[in-house]
């Protein structure tokens, strides 16, 4: 009987936990809201909070990168389409390019439309992206141009959300299992 | 004169072995080549003139390790051997310049680990087209891969 209330009393506590926190990073108390003021794929000034009202999440790269970014986009695309059809089209991905030199607006929307409607790009001058990077703690670097002036950028590799208020969420890093990054999205979409 | 005959019939001899071993030598150049078996291979591409990413397998089944030293295609102006890494929540990646492939081993290009990259294609490229890459070795082996265009949203 006693072995029975602790293993209930257990499962209660496990169930309390996981309704608390996030499976990926909860950053809720240590990230700042959204905010920046950064440039989009049409070419026009944007700010934040034409962004609020939808759950969102953001990644900082470059479209020059042919692994790792198109990769994790596909991933947040997959997992975006595994929600039902009406919490679908309530979730934002904010694509923001760390290389304003090589992604021009043009070039931005040619890349995330192929992603989905979801995907937005967004990208700026040196002092927009650094006041966006610096706010999150995340960090940036051009590495040296070769012979045809390519060069490589090493940027973050985390994905960070939002709530439709623009409160931070959770941060998803490399390591995650996909399975919690699905479990985290579809529970930011169904909140409230 | 039939010790001349007799020197020029080993001269004769020595030759036609000499050019046997030759012709095994070659022969097992060949057989070198087949022993290497590339499966799976993709270049997932996106619109417009950004980079793409080759991804395949490659399993060497002969007695020798190999080198597999880069890839050329005539649908890019340039191809590199690149690899992707990740520390402290910082994504890297780099070039490199060779890869030793040991007997009977399998070596993989991968998403967010090692890869080709594909830069400036020479024609618009779409989702379901083939492209044809030589993958080249440090002993002058050339092996031809048809790679089928995808999209990263496939991978």
């Amino acid at each position: 009987m006693y072995k029975v209330l602790l293993a209930t009393l257990t499962t209660l506590l496990l169930v309390g936990c996981s309704d608390q926190s996030w499976r990926t990073t909860d950053v809720a108390d240590i990230m700042p809201p959204l905010d920046f003021a950064l440039v989009d794929e049409n070419g026009d000034s944007v700010q934040a909070e034409e962004y609020l009202g939808k759950p969102t999440l953001v990644y900082f790269g470059y479209t020059y990168c042919p692994d790792v970014c198109p990769i994790t986009l596909a991933r947040l695309g997959d997992a975006i389409r595994k929600l039902d059809d009406e919490t679908r089209d309530e979730i934002q991905v904010l694509f923001i390019s760390v290389d304003p030199a090589r992604d021009t607006p043009e070039v931005l929307k040619r890349y995330t439309d192929a992603f989905g409607p979801e995907f937005v790009g967004l990208s700026g001058d040196k002092a927009a992206i650094d006041a966006v990077t610096n706010r999150y703690r995340v960090a940036y670097e051009y590495g040296e141009e070769n012979e045809n002036g390519d060069y490589l950028v090493t940027h973050s590799s985390a994905v960070f959300a939002f709530d439709r208020e623009g409160q931070a969420q959770f941060l998803v890093r490399d390591s995650h299992p996909v399975n919690d990054v699905e479990a985290d999205i579809k529970r930011l979409v169904a909140q409230g | 004169m039939a010790y001349l005959m007799h020197k020029t019939m080993i001269k004769r001899t020595c030759r036609q072995l000499a050019f046997t071993t030759c012709a095994l030598l070659l022969t097992a150049g060949v057989a070198q080549a087949q022993s290497l078996d590339v499966t799976n291979a993709r270049l997932s591409l996106l619109p417009g003139n950004t980079p793409g990413a080759g991804y395949f397998e490659l399993h060497n089944s002969g007695d020798e390790s190999v080198t597999l030293v880069g890839a050329e295609s005539p649908a890019f102006e340039s191809v590199e051997m690149h690899i992707s890494s990740e520390h402290n929540g910082m994504a890297h990646m780099h070039a490199f310049e060779s890869l030793d492939i040991g007997p009977d081993e399998r070596i993989e290009f991968a998403p967010k680990g090692q890869h080709l990259m594909f830069m400036r294609r020479v024609a618009p490229l779409n989702e379901g087209d083939e492209v044809e890459v030589v993958l080249t070795f440090s002993d002058e082996q050339r092996l031809p891969v048809t790679f089928n265009v995808v999209s990263p949203t496939s991978l």
